[in-house]
């Protein structure tokens, strides 16, 4: 009989190898390997910076309180708008919870469902990407959404470290320098019958741990290569994919048609829900200029999408193209500010985003029967 | 807590330092129990209480088991214990399955009656830990085993932090002697283990998470008709993946235990050169597999009454296999094809076993791949959602849909996929006869150190991005 107790106890067995020497040699390559890396990505121009996961993410949405000035949106918002300016304008520190390349509708749904929050939401629209029913759009954001819902104690130790190291480190850029993305760069001839996805423009921003997103020098220098990497990026992501081949046709448009009429009604109900418990929801829509202006109103024409989504809710509203002041920059590539103008910009945004507040907030109040003049 | 994890690194750096700094036996069992409370609350700390809970019933019905000294009443410690373990897991793991199934047969027999949808969250692990509690008291009631009197020793058996939430599935038997006398440094077998947590990790992260999980996500995730090539491509990139993401992790867990001197058997021996499926079945997944053989096949009979009730039993077995895996149609689907096809395997050998020409290493190596692609085709079943996606995916491997499907993945991906699976496969015919041990210790100095030094350097390229391992949801 076995015994819990016996002397019987199995026992795997050492490959006879010269372990200890074997492991210093490891140890010694794998430094100088790592060493020699990080001086590559130094030279190429990467510098340490935080990688926008949805690690960092959930933290900012962690830290969202009752009353809180929470930013929503695309890249645009991370990029364009500075969060020292705006937490003197409004006396408190914005929570940036934009993310780049997707859509910030299920994070406008989640504020909606959380009984918690009856702060203020700034929400940048770009149409195009708000209206998208489904594909990487929306992934990013549930991704963002999922990692904050179901965030374990291990994920956040694991978050801690990786942001001390990202700190230090070049080579940790998850966007440029990871195993899988430099697998990305081989190119193979394709087959005719294949269509690449678009692929999101590449590193050419810093970040902190408040999220606020600063444009790179080289990206912002018109000629530079990281420059013309982004330019030349955002019209195939702007570029919708062919219909599905195992749908017909019709049948596709109708479900596309019927997803936007959805999103139409979907947002102004979460947009409800927030004023109901006394929140507030004012729109802008940030700085974009060339051929990526022309490509996103043909995508999305500007009076059937964000004309409808303003109009329903009957929301306060920041277009920058009606503004002379806004819509004097130049932008680098197209679709974001530089680092320096994104601060000249929000100072120039706040009197708008002001304004619009005190709109949305008399509204809020007329809607409960009562009139205020509350300062924004 | 992931092995693939910073946190990891950290926490395994610091219980190593901290139990090999400490002289006593009875503090590093502490510290390792202590350890692996932790370990596995950092996923859910309520969870802590279930783990906790499961322990102590086997641990009270092992020792009432032997103390009992009428054979009722060590068969009513046994059904206490059983009912337990199996309730808990049948309660969070197959409580909405269950409900579900029980409102479809409602609507066949014409009542409409939608049952309330439970809100279970799904314990990490919990299929593995509640094997080995069971073949604890298992072994008792068979009289293979003596209950240990510690319930710290039986309590750090279940919660052992390297193999607690994805196996392998280690018996009591095996394990608890391991305990009774303080396990030595040995700096080889520190570094040993070293190399086994590295390549466990290099398995996940770098080939299956990095060179195959994308390609298999594409294709499976698409919701139509995927290209003939594609499909095929899919398949092998999720067979692959499946290996080595499970093996991955069989294998970092024995390194991380060998780094505390204890020792778990292997759990996976080159599978996919497998010649047939019974042998198929003793090199993949080894401690499931035994765990199954002993304690269901061969109480239910195994071959001891006929080739037609040993063909039944295997059905049963790989049935309840299927199950185990998850609470889904298509998890039965899985394990049902692999028993009919032991039990299809179990016929021919019947009819052709003594024949010369089945020994033949060209016969041999044909049954091998047919064995292989077998294998992968019944993945479909495993990867799929539901039997629609099951049915497409055929449509598209055999070119049977009637057009020529979408092409999702780039020529990259596809070169990756079939560059990954042919290295694996070469290394699984090359291994088939030999343990990992055997094959290390026949590689020079220099080769160890270069490949151990790829695969470091290879983890660190990757900046692991955390993905949990395939097994940890069953």
């Amino acid at each position: 009989m076995h015994s819990s107790t016996s002397n019987s106890e199995f026992v795997r067995p050492i490959p006879a190898r010269p372990w200890r020497g074997i492991l210093a040699a490891t140890v010694a390559l794998t430094v100088a390997a790592t060493t020699a890396w990080e001086l590559r990505a130094r030279a190429q121009g990467y510098a340490p910076r935080l990688n926008d996961t949805a690690d960092l993410w959930a933290e900012k949405r962690s830290e969202v309180q009752p009353d809180s000035l929470v930013l929503l949106g695309t890249s645009r918002m991370l990029f364009d708008v500075d969060l020292d300016v705006l937490e003197r304008a409004f006396g408190r520190r914005p929570v940036q919870l934009a993310l780049v390349g997707s859509t910030p509708f299920p994070i406008l749904a989640d504020l909606a469902q959380d009984e918690n929050f009856r702060g203020t939401v700034v929400l940048d629209l770009v149409p195009a990407m708000f209206m998208a029913p489904d594909g990487f759009l929306m992934e990013s954001s549930l991704k963002a959404l999922n990692r904050y819902r179901q965030w374990t104690p291990a994920q956040r130790w694991s978050h801690e470290l990786a942001v001390q190291l990202e700190q230090r480190l070049a080579f940790l850029n998850q966007e440029d320098l990871t195993l899988a993305k430099l697998l990305e760069n081989l190119e193979l001839p394709e087959r005719a019958s294949f269509h690449p996805p678009p692929k999101l423009p590449p590193y050419f921003y810093s970040l902190d741990r408040d999220r606020r997103a600063r444009m790179t020098e080289q990206a912002a220098t018109i000629g530079h290569p990281v420059q013309q990497r982004v330019v030349n990026g955002w019209l195939p992501l702007f570029t919708p994919p062919p219909p599905p081949a195992h749908i017909p046709p019709e049948e596709f448009r109708a479900m596309m048609g019927r997803a936007i009429e959805a999103r139409f009604v979907e947002t102004a109900r979460h947009i409800a829900a927030i004023r109901a418990r006394g929140g507030r929801v004012v729109v802008v829509r940030l700085p974009v200029q060339g051929p990526l202006l022309q490509r996103e109103n043909e995508l999305a024409p500007f009076e059937p999408t964000w004309g409808r989504l303003i109009g329903e809710s009957e929301l306060a509203a920041v277009n920058f193209a009606d503004h002379p002041e806004l819509s004097s920059f130049i932008l680098p590539e197209w679709s974001h500010l530089s680092a320096p103008d994104s601060v000249e910009f929000t100072q120039r945004l706040v009197p708008h985003l002001q304004e619009a507040l005190h709109r949305e907030t008399q509204l809020v109040a007329q809607r409960k029967g009562t009139v205020t003049t509350g300062a924004p | 807590m992931i092995f693939n994890s910073l946190t990891f690194v950290v926490f395994f750096a610091v219980v190593l330092g901290a139990y090999w700094a400490m002289r006593s036996w009875d503090a590093r069992k502490n510290l390792l129990l202590a350890a692996s409370y932790l370990f596995y609350g950092a996923w859910n700390p309520p969870f802590v209480l279930l783990l906790v809970l499961s322990t102590a019933i086997d641990y009270v019905a092992g020792a009432r088991m032997a103390a009992a000294t009428r054979p009722a009443a060590r068969k009513a410690w046994l059904g206490f214990s059983l009912l337990s373990n199996l309730g808990l897991l049948g309660y969070f793991k197959y409580g909405n399955f269950l409900l579900e199934n029980f409102q479809a047969l409602l609507a066949l027999g014409g009542i409409t009656y939608v049952v309330p949808k439970l809100s279970i969250v799904l314990p990490v692990g919990i299929s593995f830990y509640t094997f080995q509690t069971l073949s604890y008291s298992l072994d008792i009631y068979r009289g293979q085993l003596q209950p240990t009197r510690s319930f710290r020793d039986f309590a750090l058996y279940v919660t052992f932090f390297p193999q607690l939430v994805a196996g392998p599935i280690v018996r009591a038997i095996d394990f608890l002697p391991q305990m009774v006398r303080a396990r030595t440094a040995q700096p080889d077998r520190l570094a040993w283990g070293l190399f086994l947590m590295t390549l466990g990790l290099f398995q996940k992260v770098v080939l299956a998470d990095t060179l195959l999980s994308g390609a298999a996500d594409k294709v499976f995730g698409f919701g139509g008709l995927v290209a003939g090539l594609d499909a095929w491509m899919g398949v092998l990139a999720f067979s692959g993946q499946i290996f080595f993401d499970f093996a991955g992790y069989s294998t970092c867990a024995i390194g991380a235990a060998l780094c505390f001197g204890f020792s778990m058997g292997d759990n996976f021996r080159a599978p996919y050169a497998a010649v047939g499926f019974s042998d198929f079945w003793r090199r993949w997944h080894i401690s499931l597999s035994t765990f199954l053989r002993d304690y269901l096949y061969i109480p239910l009979g195994g071959s001891r009454a006929g080739l037609a009730r040993a063909l039944l039993n295997l059905l049963i077995v790989m049935f309840l296999g299927g199950l185990w895996h998850g609470a889904a149609w298509t998890f039965v689907a899985w394990g049902v094809v692999h028993g009919l096809c032991l039990v299809i395997e179990r016929i021919l050998q019947a009819v052709w076993g003594d024949a010369a020409w089945t020994e033949r290493p060209a016969v041999r190596f044909g049954l091998g791949l047919v064995t292989f692609a077998v294998v992968s085709l019944a993945w479909v079943f495993f990867r799929v959602q539901d039997f629609g996606a099951a049915m497409r995916m055929f449509a598209a491997l055999t070119g049977l849909a009637g057009n020529p499907g979408t092409a999702v993945l780039p020529m990259r991906e596809i070169a990756q996929v079939a560059v990954v699976i042919a290295g694996l496969l070469a290394i699984h015919w090359a291994t088939r006869q030999a343990t990992i041990e055997q094959t290390v210790a026949r590689l020079p100095g220099w080769a160890l150190t270069g490949v151990w030094s790829v695969m470091l350097f290879s983890l660190i390229l990757t900046q692991g991005n955390g993905n949990a391992f395939i097994y940890f949801q069953f």
